[in-house]
């Protein structure tokens, strides 16, 4: 895995000088006479795309791909201007927030698409033809073996709310989550729990507050500072980021909450209007396709709809079969999500309990 | 005077019929359809806009003022509601009491007023975003100190969902009409065929009709045909009553004639032969042939127009054919017959009975026998009557020359014959035929072979036994 990754180091080195005049873009030359440039929007870290994105240049090596990294807050305020102003960005955007791409399609900024392929995503992935779900990620908990010790290791959503109750001392500021201020993610994944149950998350919540969580905009960090031990426990990781982590460092651990779990489907749009629009449907095509799926399941995102949880994951046999997965539905609901008003009193409700109590000196930026 | 005139073919009633019927059964379906798509749409609309109004109360409801400002937790189930309709995009606004967008689409507009008077259960077309869609408003009316007024919550969906189900309702009310059409159509000919076919049985009975039969048409043909029918008898009656005329004046004049013809025959067997030279003498002989011959003639046609006669007026009754023909035999052959010819009569034991007028019978045999004597018997004439399972034969058959095939069919018919030089009438055959045809049989001929030629009145067995 640190070979892979350092080859992504090289391949960044070698391209970037040629390509990029944003340094968030990756270029993927064709590798063979290029008939056509895709340009993909995304909130997917690299890493985790890159294996597709190879893969789809073996069926198609004719196509160049420029790869391009945005927070979703950022990618939607891009992508949603482009679309007032009429100048689609890119031809294909993918975003783990699913509730902006619903926004967006919504408000007429995207393309329909069908083809055998998307017929097979799950009616719960797909809105219109023009949103579809071509991930299956739950959210998760991620603790630091050496700092959490194994009676202590949270299962469910009460349990984490219930350990930082009683252990309050030795987990102040050991807690990381999801600034929902700034990342989509996050306060989607929020939202959801607020809805799920909302005793549940107001104790869960209020623990954190008192723990003084640390709210980081991107999952990344945050696994980072578990991994080096500032931080002991991650709440609401997508475990596809929390899975590559744990490879990566051993003393990372996964926990799928036995509760209920929060499943999120990240979500591709073809613009309205794109100009390659049809690069765009192909390479959708081939992250809906068998292939694209198993490089995701092996490669990129380890959880699958329906296979059983990957290896060292701390959590119910079968994700699917245990009833506890809460798909984030692709639907008018997350309209509901999207709202400004509700978005505003969500997260100043969320800002009120969390960081405007004292959080540790270390934390504040 | 008529002409033949190039007559333009009419469509056929049927034809005509058909083409009016689908003409409407068209109208009527395209019209059905018409009020199935509208009573679709309206249902569809009915349908969504439920769901429409739900959602934009829901949200009405979610509004409250909490420290003194109004604020919204727009419900996800609202949203959920109107997913119902899956494909369908969202647009929604929500107004405070100063007419300030709270949140939503800022540039959504109600198409009425914003007023409160408004039934909140109207929705209303509208366009947004360049689609069209429907608009339903709730009002929520606020009576907090702080915050008083009215409210609203507008909300706006595409028109997808109805669409299809407009659509789909639309195609199955389709399929039915043309299904209902379809049958009606094929119907509608069913009934048409079977209404016509009176025409079709009327139009047979006349063409198969006997040209001398000039009878009431008596079909069974239902009401509306009964002026036609009418027509064809009243026509005919007047065609019958002119023949009668006719055939009355022909009796008349023969039977006028006949007597000063027997006084000239008379006067002409006075005159007397012995007086005369040669010259004189051939001449004389020639008057009297004619004269023969005129008196011949007379009586053939009197015996025409009383045979036409009794074939209508006469009850048919069991005779015995083998008494008949003897007795025609009798009055055929004359006293002064050419001792020369051999003239015989046979007739089976089980003498054949037929349906008959004895009278008109006697008249056709007599002619045929006496047609052979006069033209065909050279040295031997025979008569003979007999019988098969159903049908009865009188042959006359004799050593004459007899009649090529080919003149069959013209012996039959009034004064045609060959033979007019040797002073035939050529009424013989004809009224032999006459008869037969009226006992329901025929006159028929048989090609000579080495005994002769034979004349055959063929005439059906009576069945059963005679009274």
């Amino acid at each position: 895995m640190i070979r892979s990754m350092l080859a992504v180091m090289i391949a960044l080195l070698i391209s970037s000088p040629a390509a990029a005049a944003e340094d968030n873009t990756t270029q993927f030359p064709a590798p063979q006479t290029e008939s056509g440039r895709l340009t993909i929007y995304s909130t997917t870290d690299l890493a985790a795309m890159k294996p597709l994105i190879e893969d789809f240049q073996k069926s198609s090596p004719d196509v160049a791909i420029d790869y391009i990294e945005y927070l979703t807050n950022e990618l939607n305020a891009l992508a949603a201007e482009a679309c007032r102003k009429e100048e689609p960005l890119g031809d294909l955007l993918l975003s783990s927030s699913v509730d902006q791409l619903l926004k967006l399609a919504n408000d007429g900024c995207a393309e329909a698409h069908t083809s055998p392929e998307t017929a097979r995503v799950a009616e719960w992935a797909n809105w219109r033809d023009e949103v579809f779900g071509f991930t299956y990620e739950p959210a998760v908990f991620v603790y630091n073996t050496r700092l959490v010790p194994p009676a202590e290791v949270p299962r469910t959503h009460v349990e984490l709310a219930d350990l930082l109750r009683e252990r309050l001392d030795y987990y102040r500021g050991r807690v990381g989550t999801y600034d929902i201020r700034l990342s989509g993610i996050g306060y989607l994944l929020a939202f959801n729990d607020a809805r799920q149950t909302t005793t549940v998350f107001g104790r869960l919540l209020e623990s954190m507050a008192r723990a003084s969580a640390v709210a980081r905009c991107c999952t990344g960090e945050i696994l980072e500072e578990v991994a080096k031990g500032n931080l002991y426990i991650g709440y609401n990781m997508l475990g596809s980021y929390a899975y590559q982590a744990a490879l990566r460092h051993p003393e990372l651990r996964v926990v799928v909450p036995r509760d209920y779990t929060l499943v999120l489907s990240r979500g591709a749009l073809i613009p309205k209007g794109a100009a390659r629009a049809d690069l765009g449907a192909r390479f959708l095509d081939y992250l809906l396709s068998e292939r694209g799926q198993s490089i995701a399941r092996t490669n990129a995102f380890y959880f699958s709809e329906t296979g059983s949880l990957p290896p060292d994951v701390d959590g119910p046999q079968n994700l699917k079969e245990s009833g506890i997965a809460q798909p984030i539905r692709i639907g008018p609901a997350l309209l509901a999500v999207q709202d400004r008003a509700q978005r505003q009193r969500f997260i100043e409700d969320w800002a009120q309990s969390l960081i405007e109590l004292n959080s540790p000196a270390w934390t504040r930026e | 005077m008529m002409r033949p005139e190039i007559i333009k073919h009419e469509p056929s009633l049927f034809a005509r019929l058909a083409r009016r019927i689908s003409v409407v059964l068209g109208i009527g379906a395209a019209l059905l359809v018409t009020a199935a798509w509208y009573y679709a749409e309206t249902a569809a609309n009915k349908a969504y806009d439920r769901l429409l109004v739900g959602a934009a109360l829901q949200m009405a409801e979610s509004l409250s003022v909490e420290d003194g400002t109004l604020t919204v937790r727009l419900p996800t189930s609202a949203f959920e509601l109107l997913g119902l309709a899956d494909r369908d995009r969202i647009f929604y606004r929500v107004i405070d009491t100063h007419g300030q967008t709270l949140t939503g689409y800022d540039d959504l507009q109600s198409p009425a007023p914003l007023d409160g008077t408004r039934d909140v259960s109207s929705v209303e077309e509208g366009v947004y975003k360049g689609e069209p869609v429907r608009i339903a408003r709730a009002t929520r009316v606020l009576a907090d100190p702080a915050v008083s007024g009215e409210a609203y919550v507008i909300v706006a969906q595409t028109n997808e969902a109805r669409s299809a189900l407009t659509r789909e309702l639309t195609l199955r009310a389709t399929i039915l009409v043309l299904v209902m059409s379809l049958l009606a159509f094929v119907g509608a000919m069913l009934a048409i065929r079977y209404a016509l076919q009176p025409v079709e049985r009327l139009g047979t009975a006349v063409r198969r009709r006997d040209p001398h039969d000039l009878t009431p048409v008596s079909v069974d043909v239902p009401r509306e045909l009964d002026p036609f029918v009418g027509s064809i008898n009243h026509f005919m009656g007047r065609l019958n009553e002119r023949v009668d005329l006719l055939q009355r004046f022909i009796a008349d004049a023969a039977h006028q004639i006949r007597t000063p013809l027997t006084a000239l025959s008379a006067q002409i067997d006075l005159l007397g032969a012995d007086k005369l030279d040669k010259a004189g003498r051939q001449h004389y002989e020639r008057v009297r042939e004619r004269t023969g011959e005129l008196a011949r003639l007379t009586n053939q046609l009197l015996s025409h127009a009383m045979v036409i006669h009794r074939a209508d007026s006469v009850q048919l009754e069991p005779i015995s054919l083998v008494d008949v023909a003897r007795r025609a035999y009798r009055a055929a052959i004359p006293v002064t017959v050419d001792p020369d010819i051999v003239i015989s009569f046979e007739a089976p034991d089980d003498r054949p009975f037929v349906l008959g007028d004895a009278v008109s019978l006697r008249e056709a045999i007599v002619n045929v026998i006496d047609n052979a004597l006069r033209h065909g018997a050279d040295q031997r004439l025979e008569v003979r009557v007999r019988a098969t399972e159903a049908e009865a034969f009188v042959e006359v058959e004799d050593d004459g020359p007899g009649i090529p095939p080919e003149g069959w069919e013209k012996a039959t018919q009034r004064f045609a014959t060959s033979k007019s030089h040797e002073g035939s009438s050529g009424l013989g055959f004809a009224i032999a035929q006459e008869v037969a045809n009226a006992h329901g049989g025929t006159l028929s001929f048989r090609a000579r072979d080495e005994r002769g030629f034979t004349v055959v009145l063929t005439l059906p067995l009576l069945k059963g036994e005679p009274k």
